[in-house]
């Protein structure tokens, strides 16, 4: 016997129904797809096409069998996509897979429901790939839309189709928001989490990396992707002082730049012999799953939960893998303490592929200059005086990029200018360091902060100068300005999404452009401190303004229940007192009923009009005709047929003559 | 048999009240209309609340533990909908206006009907209205602002006399089907239910006390057709008309009788059925075949005469008389 005949008719999903769940479940899956794997995404539209072409052609609908293996195969094309199914995409792609599959058993409207409810875990799901302001807005139409289909597939609003239905819904969300509001601010967080979150790190994140290489920075500039913004107490600052200072490299091996620290015991702790020009700002920085925190040039204190290393980097005690909000403090003009003889040779370790005439460059410069400093001088004036070109798309460079770039090519970006620089340092004798991080940023006038993009990532150098310290040395603003190869970076990035270079003259057309643009990253921010950022710190701090900062947590949680209970009593009050839209008919006899109670006749509570209008017409003969007149038209308008403009308008014009006036009056 | 509860005020009056109030039963006012109350509505998640609060709950870790405010965000829109929800479907019932009506009378076993107003008081429609008596699948109502709806019910009846509808379980789902809020109304409407009729009987004795005669009647009255009417429930198989019913005519009863002016007298003493249910039965059936041709006839009861007469309103009032015989009169 078949399955679907044993089911009442009650129980069946209409044709509608199933379309438009289905639907629903596509647009849920639809922004995930830039995060599945193309075979999983094949899956699921195929699936999706199947239930599709099912409710035009029902043979289609694979039966039992079929469903089984369909099943199997979704699960092994998850396992050949990512290998697992339990990690965070491995997982949420397995999450897709059998929610759409699902949709090819809906034999009752329980089936649907389920399917439905599940919508909202899928959605809540694809918050750990993308944050968004705009997906917010998406997932939550499609929980809107989910809550309107529980509503019309629940059925019983009177008229078919989806508006009632929707009607009903928008009401419940629109009552749904102050409580969400409610819960969101007062629901206490985790400070840590429960069980290990086994973020899955095959998704590389945008960023800098703690190596440097020919290619690893222009890959990044050509990336508009925010890198963090920064909000600073006092002035800003000129944006050539915005060295963001990010890793420190010490070690080259021919092509390549690492970290290669001096071991801690080698270095002392960062202490800054002088210091002066403070200032103080507020970093929301993107996750990197890195623990470098971005600090101007030169970090002198640092936020909690992180340290400043011996080579002046803040460091944070965590990998930073979710948004992450710090204060910091540094100081513009600074003199550094100078390293021990170990560090300083450490400084200067060469790779093996030094050319001869890259000694002799520096040779040159050594007879010329009477100190450090000045060699320092006469290589920025070589990197300016020679045919040296600022592009962002560099032609090949060979096994040793140093000397193809400095002898051959000269066309290069600021990684080839900090590269050889810093080793030219070190063939002079001058110990020399790589520093990554960012340059500038751009000011958001409306919301008050600087945006620093992936775009403005940059290298620069550090040099050891005898009583001065590390001295920051940037080769790349060496270049003359007229050598700067505007064109292939505007062609790389787009138009107008160029950062690093003026956007030459600011038609009104393109200023605007930007002032919109400056204006949704306001939007973006705000959005971010608020809503992304909130945290269980910033419930403390609402706490403590509410003076409830004893109780803590126990606090947090009276007071969400308190506020929960009041925002219902509250939507409850609403729902009481909503306008209600009385009958007109019905108005019309509350007012006669008003007048005859004026003259001391008032309607008894369980008398209808008829039993009303026979006592009046007893009491007070004069009356019956009028009171006759109305409720002959009245009663059968009331309760027999439905009533006509016609019927209210001879009412109330019968009313405008009634005045019935008291018997003693007479 | 209780009385209406608000007119006197006897003990028994009261602790009946109180019994209703216990049960939260909702009480018809002075217009015989009952008014839900809010203390009187209860409510429990279906299986898809359940569902919906099971996600809800895995949601709510999963986005805790990942620190992710927007999945918080959602999870507490969600949430908030359901409860948003929930009161919906209390303030879906919150001031129903229910009242229910007795049906025609019917033959005990067949089904008694009654007649469920549910009307919309207050300007706000109600999505989703179910009644619900003896665990059918009702058919959900919507009722207009300000308008009525009628619903049908019938409920099974085994014994003759005044079935009462006691209670009716007015339940609602809306608006997104996870809570199910439900209310008892207590109604006072009643319908007639007549004793079920023995399969046969045998003739009644006429007045004259002529036993052989009747019998005679019956037996020529072969050929005293007097014509066909349509079958009404309680007439005697044996007068089915099969043949029209084979020609497809529907159900066709043929109508015997002797000369006009005949009378006949149904007793209860010249049964000797020793239960009295039996012949009551015996009885109702006696009253249906001779009702259906044109003899005068007459019912006599222990305590009880009805005088001879015919038509339907005599008819009707002779079963009456049967179904509620020994009980106390209302």
């Amino acid at each position: 016997m078949n399955k679907t005949d044993l089911i009442p008719a009650a129980e069946r999903p209409e044709r509608h129904q199933i379309l438009w769940t289905t639907l629903l479940v596509a647009a849920a899956c639809a922004p995930f797809a830039r995060y599945l794997d193309g075979q999983v995404t094949a899956f699921l539209a195929l699936i999706l096409a199947i239930r599709l072409a099912a409710l035009r052609w029902p043979a289609v609908l694979p039966n039992r069998w079929i469903r089984a293996l369909l099943a199997f195969a979704g699960l092994g094309n998850c396992l050949a996509a990512y290998h697992t199914v339990t990690g965070q995409d491995g997982g949420s792609a397995l999450l897709a897979t059998m929610l759409v599959l699902k949709l090819l058993e809906l034999d009752t409207k329980r089936d649907l429901r389920l399917v439905l409810i599940l919508l909202g875990f899928l959605s809540v799901v694809q918050f750990l790939f993308d944050e968004s302001f705009l997906l917010t807005f998406y997932l939550g139409a499609i929980a809107l839309g989910l809550v309107t289909l529980l509503t019309e597939l629940n059925g019983g609003l009177g008229a078919a189709g989806l508006r009632p239905a929707l009607r009903v819904s928008t009401r419940l969300a629109l009552q749904a928001i102050p409580l969400t509001l409610v819960l969101f601010v007062l629901f206490p967080r985790l400070t840590a989490p429960l069980w290990s979150l086994g973020i899955d790190s095959s998704r590389g994140l945008m960023g800098l990396s703690d190596s440097m290489e020919p290619g690893n920075i222009s890959e990044l500039v050509v990336n508009g992707e925010l890198a963090f913004r920064a909000r600073f107490a006092g002035r800003r600052p000129e944006a050539n002082q915005l060295y963001w200072r990010g890793p420190v490299l010490w070690k080259m091996d021919g092509r390549r730049w690492t970290p290669g620290a001096p071991p801690s015991g080698w270095q002392q702790p960062a202490r800054l012999i002088e210091a002066s020009d403070p200032i103080e700002y507020e970093v929301v920085m993107e996750p990197t799953k890195q623990r470098w925190l971005f600090a101007l040039d030169m970090p002198v204190s640092e936020p909690e939960g992180a340290a400043i290393s011996p080579d002046y980097q803040l460091l944070s005690n965590q990998p930073v893998t979710a948004l992450k909000r710090y204060n910091a403090r540094s100081v513009l003009s600074y003199r550094t303490a100078e390293p021990d003889t170990r560090v300083r040779a450490l400084a200067l370790e060469l790779p093996e592929n030094v050319t001869p005439r890259m000694r002799a460059l520096v040779d040159g410069w050594r007879v010329q200059s009477r100190d450090d400093w000045t060699l320092v001088q006469r290589a920025l004036a070589h990197f300016n005086r020679e045919n040296f070109y600022y592009t962002l798309l560099p032609p090949k460079l060979g096994a040793n990029p140093a000397d193809a770039f400095l002898f051959e090519t000269r066309r290069g970006f600021c990684e080839h200018y900090a590269s050889s620089f810093a080793l030219l340092m070190r063939i002079a004798g001058i110990p020399s360091r790589i520093v990554l991080g960012y340059l500038g940023g751009e000011t958001n006038e409306f919301g008050g902060y600087t945006i620093v993009r992936q775009s403005d990532a940059h290298a620069w150098v550090e040099v050891l100068i005898a009583g001065r310290g590390w001295v920051r040395v940037d080769p790349t603003a060496a270049v003359d300005p007229s050598r700067i190869d505007n064109r292939s970076a505007t062609e790389l990035l787009g138009a107008g999404v160029s950062v690093r270079f003026d956007l030459g003259e600011a038609a009104a057309l393109v200023r605007w452009m930007r002032d919109l643009r400056l204006l949704g990253d306001t939007l973006e921010a705000t959005w971010q401190n608020w809503v992304l950022d909130f945290s269980a710190q910033d419930q403390r701090r609402l706490m403590d303004r509410l003076g409830l900062n004893a109780w803590r947590e126990y606090g947090l949680a009276v007071l969400m229940v308190l506020a929960v209970s009041l925002t219902l009593g509250g939507i409850l009050l609403v729902l009481m007192h909503e306008r209600t839209e009385r009958d007109p008919l019905e108005r019309l006899y509350a007012r006669l009923c008003r007048r005859l109670a004026g003259i001391g006749l008032p309607r008894l509570p369980h008398e209808g009009p008829g039993d009303y209008g026979r006592r009046i017409a007893a009491a007070r003969p004069d009356l019956a005709p009028d009171v006759g007149g109305f409720l002959a038209l009245y009663v059968p308008a009331r309760y027999g047929e439905r009533s006509t403009p016609e019927t209210l308008q001879r009412l109330s014009d019968l009313l405008r003559d009634f005045k019935p006036k008291a018997q003693g009056s007479r | 048999m209780t009385s209406i509860p608000h007119r006197s005020d006897t003990l028994r009056d009261r602790a009946h009240r109180y019994f209703d109030s216990l049960l939260r039963r909702v009480p018809p006012g002075p217009d015989g209309v009952a008014r839900v109350g809010g203390r009187q509505i209860y409510i429990v998640p279906t299986r898809a609340g359940f569902m919906y609060g099971a996600v809800m709950l895995v949601m709510l870790l999963g986005s805790l533990n990942y620190q992710n405010n927007l999945g918080l965000l959602l999870t507490f829109f969600l949430a908030s909908v359901g409860l948003v929800a929930m009161h919906h479907a209390w303030f879906n019932l919150l001031g129903l206006a229910v009242q229910a009506r007795g049906g025609s009378p019917v033959f005990a076993g067949e089904r008694a009907r009654f007649e469920v107003a549910v009307r919309a008081e207050g300007g706000r429609p109600r999505h989703d209205i179910r009644l619900r008596k003896n665990g059918e699948t009702p058919t959900p109502v919507h009722v207009g602002a300000g308008d009525q709806e009628l619903v049908a019910l019938a409920v099974p009846t085994e014994r003759r006399g005044w079935h009462r509808l006691t209670d009716v379980m007015v339940e609602t789902r809306h608006p997104m089907g996870l809570f199910r809020a439900w209310t008892y109304v207590a109604t006072e409407a009643k319908t007639l239910v007549f004793p079920k009729p023995a399969p046969q009987a045998p003739e009644p004795g006429h007045d004259a006390g002529d036993s052989a005669r009747p019998h005679r009647t019956r037996h020529e009255g072969a050929e005293d057709y007097l014509g066909s009417r349509g079958y009404r429930p309680g007439d005697s198989i044996r007068h089915i008309d099969w043949k029209a019913y084979a020609r497809e005519r529907g159900l066709v009863v043929k109508q015997y009788g002797g000369e006009q002016g005949q009378e006949v007298w149904i007793d209860w003493a010249r049964l000797n059925a020793p239960d009295p249910e039996i012949r009551l039965g015996l009885l109702t059936r006696q009253v249906l075949d001779v009702s259906a041709g044109p003899t005068r006839f007459g019912l006599r009861l222990p305590g009880a005469v009805e005088g001879l007469s015919q038509g339907t309103a005599h008819t009707e009032r002779c079963l009456t008389r049967l179904a509620l015989f020994g009980h106390e009169q209302d």
